[in-house]
């Protein structure tokens, strides 16, 4: 019961935020109600008993992409104006792609069979940290060279050839 | 219904515990600006605050009263809703990363298992209203110091993470308590392993200063070109929730540090009891809160690109370095785990 009441909640929270990322006029607001998104999403993963999820999940996302999508955003044009507002006009467009997506996804979750819900020991850190360094430790550093691959790609897409340092 | 069984419930042990913290806290951060000023005195050889009762005790309930009766101003162009918001989501996550700090054997308000993780994603979430804060005040120093808030802080998450890594390595545990427990068996993770212990807690340091926007790495906040920074458009008591804040930040970081590097609440003297536990653990905390101070004061600013450059030509590295001379420590010294 106790759970039924906080999926709930935190669903609305995650769902209502996440309309008004989309909705919002100004790009400031629709980055901050993303963040509010993100966060109701950490709150899922501890009402799902992960925590540590929850603490990455808040740590990498909140603290570290919606800081980054700030400071994108700032590079629009415009944006230093608190007053500015942002509105694109392809809203049916957007609304049927939505609604195509959504159709997609439930089809695909109506088909799969989900195992029964089980009552599952928090999972701890300890045992996260093994599973993944032991049990998946081929596709965990796989995951961090494509990270890497990444990064020194971004530098040296951003890298200014006539720059002398 | 005695006490004890009142405070069985979960309901009202978390209710009791977060109003001893919440008020612990405030009245920590509410003196901390009367030592801070006393201390900017003495180190500029004048006298600072000493006419409000007894050494100039009261002088922050006088700051306190003079602030809540200011009107609090809103700029006319500002984004009215996140200018009144930001400063208050930035106490809250303040608050939020100090429920999980214990203050002694079982004085923990919030006993998580990924308590250390807690407090960096808390002050890392802290940002997010910094930066709110100076850009919905439609001011060009706000912006600029809200910006470098963003920077500064997400660049200096990284060798903050890293270094209290160390710790938790060698405790193998999240958990501040553990942490701290396992110093008394291991001794102080400063001193032990040495060398490696010091660096990280060097690192550690320096960076949770710059996480709260400490000199010499305040240029969010830098007086001399921004003027106030984020609270340049901040009036009356919003004002003052950014000074509150800023002290609470700077008590958490000390807090932390004792818990990692310092052996939390552990002492000679006095026994293993709560009581014992909380002074060591006031006392470890004040120690770094005041050296703090003391390099506020005598130090000078940083410029915006050279704090950039130390931070990731620096003690990125050598944080990175660290954690890997940890793991070869754990796996030769003490022969794995």
């Amino acid at each position: 019961m106790a759970e039924t009441i906080a999926f709930g909640i935190i669903a609305a929270c995650m769902l209502g935020s996440g309309l008004l990322a989309v909705t919002s006029k100004k790009l400031v607001h629709s980055v901050l109600w993303l963040a509010a998104t993100l966060v109701s999403t950490a709150a899922l993963y501890v009402a799902l008993a992960a925590p540590f999820l929850a603490a990455m999940q808040i740590v990498l996302y909140t603290g570290g992409v919606v800081t980054l999508m700030l400071f994108g955003v700032m590079l629009t044009d415009q944006a230093h104006d608190v007053g500015a507002a942002n509105l694109s006009g392809k809203r049916l467009p957007a609304v049927l792609l939505g609604l195509l997506l959504f159709g997609l996804l439930a089809a695909a979750i109506q088909r799969t069979s989900l195992p029964p819900i089980v009552e599952a020991p928090p999972a701890s850190t300890v045992e996260l940290g093994k599973v993944l360094l032991l049990d998946h430790v081929v596709a965990f550093e796989a995951l961090s060279v494509l990270l890497l691959a990444t990064m020194i790609g971004a530098i040296v897409l951003a890298r200014r050839n006539d720059v002398q340092d | 219904m005695t006490l004890e069984e009142l405070l069985a419930n979960a309901w009202v042990r978390g209710l009791v515990a977060s109003v001893l913290v919440l008020t612990g806290i405030l009245v920590v951060a509410a003196w901390a600006t009367w030592v801070e000023r006393r201390v900017a005195g003495r180190l500029q050889n004048r006298i600072g605050p000493n006419r409000v009762g007894w050494f100039g005790l009261l002088q922050p309930i006088a700051d306190a009263l003079k602030l809540l009766r200011k009107e609090v101003l809103v700029p006319d162009r500002a984004d009215r809703g996140l200018f009144l918001l930001a400063p208050g989501l930035l106490l809250f996550f303040a608050m939020a990363a100090i429920a999980v700090v214990p203050w002694g054997p079982g004085l923990v308000a919030a006993d998580l298992d990924i308590g250390l993780l807690w407090v960096l994603a808390m002050s890392g979430m802290m940002l997010v209203p910094t930066w709110i804060a100076g850009w919905s005040s439609n001011n060009k120093y706000s912006l600029v110091a809200g910006m470098r808030a963003a920077a500064q802080g997400i660049s200096y998450e990284v060798p903050l993470l890293l270094s209290a890594l160390v710790p938790v390595m060698l405790a193998g545990s999240f958990n501040l308590s553990d942490i701290a427990e396992a110093q008394a068996r291991d001794g102080w993770y400063a001193i032990w392993p040495p060398g490696i212990g010091l660096a990280a807690f060097v690192i550690y340091f320096t960076t949770s200063l710059a996480e709260a926007n400490r000199i010499p790495f305040d240029i969010p906040e830098a007086e001399s070109e921004l003027v106030a920074g984020v609270s340049t458009e901040y009036t009356g008591i919003a004002f003052g929730l950014f000074q509150m804040t800023e002290y609470i930040h700077t008590w958490l970081s000390s807090a932390v540090a004792t818990l990692l590097f310092l052996g939390g609440w552990h002492g000679p003297f006095l026994g293993d009891s709560w009581w014992a536990g909380l002074i060591w653990m006031v006392l470890k905390t004040s120690v770094l809160f005041v050296s703090i101070m003391l390099l506020r004061w005598s130090l000078v600013r940083l410029r915006a690109d050279q704090l950039m450059r130390f931070c990731w030509v620096w003690l990125v590295p050598i944080s990175l370095g660290l954690v890997a001379a940890t793991a070869i420590w754990i796996q030769v010294a003490q022969g794995g785990r």
